[in-house]
């Protein structure tokens, strides 16, 4: 296994991760935390995501969508990193070196820069088709958002297999 | 008899083609964990409505109107995807006491979300029009909220149990 930054090896050795590391409960508890605040994230954006394709609620305003699901997606995203921070430092050089780990964390900036970009220009915008069908650019934004949030389900699941 | 069954079922061709398939349960756990994302956000925006927790956005009435269609269709992903799954790893399913758990709470959900729902296609007022009926649709939502939570947990506890 190739060296890991001293900071990762650190984080590693720190008192609470060698408790969670050498605890029978805590990694599996922090786990299913993990996994049911992050099916809440890629349930409310994939559902926003759905709504940009026009494949759902398509009754609904999308900037009145966006604000009663956005809630949702922030609160369950904050304890799913809280508690995916809390299982990386468990075993951290190990996810370190691992390639669906990468690629997972790689989907999350992307995803965040996706949405960014979609916030700050896409949206500028809104008004003029927040009840109709979305432009090529909001549309691109839901395709690219809901393969990254695949992604990152998919390879979640792939670090179980791989460490 | 379980032992029994999980056994032949393990020694069936098509078990053994889908267990040395590498990337077939990744990808179906995959699969199944998206279905259960789609499940949990919908029944809980619908419960957390009903609770009063939230008030912002649509109706109660409207929620369920896109929502509970959407939620049978999950449903089915998600049993055909597990049902997958068994027929792969038979014995660490069916001789599993979490995934046993697991079973009677999605059954217990599934009862309770078809009575929820039947009441309210008939009158989209039914959960609220008395006070008896706003506790019996409250207590649905907890219970269903609590049933959500007990079946990711028990889900992933397949694993460690």
């Amino acid at each position: 296994m190739p060296a890991a930054p001293a900071l990762i090896t650190a984080l590693e050795q720190m008192p609470f991760a060698q408790t969670i590391s050498e605890s029978t409960w805590m990694f599996p508890c922090f786990e299913t935390l993990h996994v049911l605040f992050l099916t809440v994230v890629v349930g409310s954006v994939g559902m926003m995501d759905l709504r940009l394709l026009g494949l759902g609620s398509k009754d609904r305003a999308i900037s009145e969508l966006t604000r009663s699901a956005l809630p949702w997606t922030w609160t369950a995203f904050g304890f799913a990193a809280l508690f995916g921070l809390l299982l990386f430092t468990s075993k951290a050089t190990t996810y370190w070196n691992n390639i669906p780990f990468r690629i997972k964390m790689l989907c999350m900036v992307l995803a965040a820069v996706n949405m960014v970009v979609f916030h700050f220009f896409t949206m500028r915008n809104i008004s003029s088709w927040d009840v109709g069908k979305p432009p090529a650019g909001a549309r691109a934004a839901g395709v690219i958002s809901l393969a990254l949030w695949i992604t990152i389900v998919a390879t979640g699941r792939w670090i179980g297999f791989t460490t | 008899m379980i032992q029994a069954f999980s056994d032949w079922l393990s020694a069936t061709q098509l078990s053994q083609l889908f267990a040395n398939l590498g990337w077939f349960v990744p990808t179906v756990q995959t699969i199944h964990i998206l279905a259960i994302a789609a499940v949990v956000t919908m029944l809980s925006m619908m419960n957390f409505r009903l609770l009063h927790i939230t008030s912002s956005g649509p109706s109660l009435k409207r929620l369920a109107g896109g929502y509970v269609p959407w939620v049978w269709r999950f449903l089915v992903i998600l049993l055909v995807s597990g049902i997958l799954l068994t027929i792969t790893e038979p014995n660490r399913e069916l001789m599993n006491n979490a995934f046993r758990l697991k079973m009677v709470l999605v059954l217990v959900l599934t009862i309770l979300t078809f009575v929820f729902n039947s009441a309210f296609r008939k009158d989209a007022e039914y959960w609220t029009s008395s006070p008896q009926r706003r506790f019996l649709g409250g207590t649905i939502a907890l219970l269903s909220l609590v049933l959500c939570l007990c079946i990711v947990a028990a889900g992933r506890l397949i694993a460690y149990v």
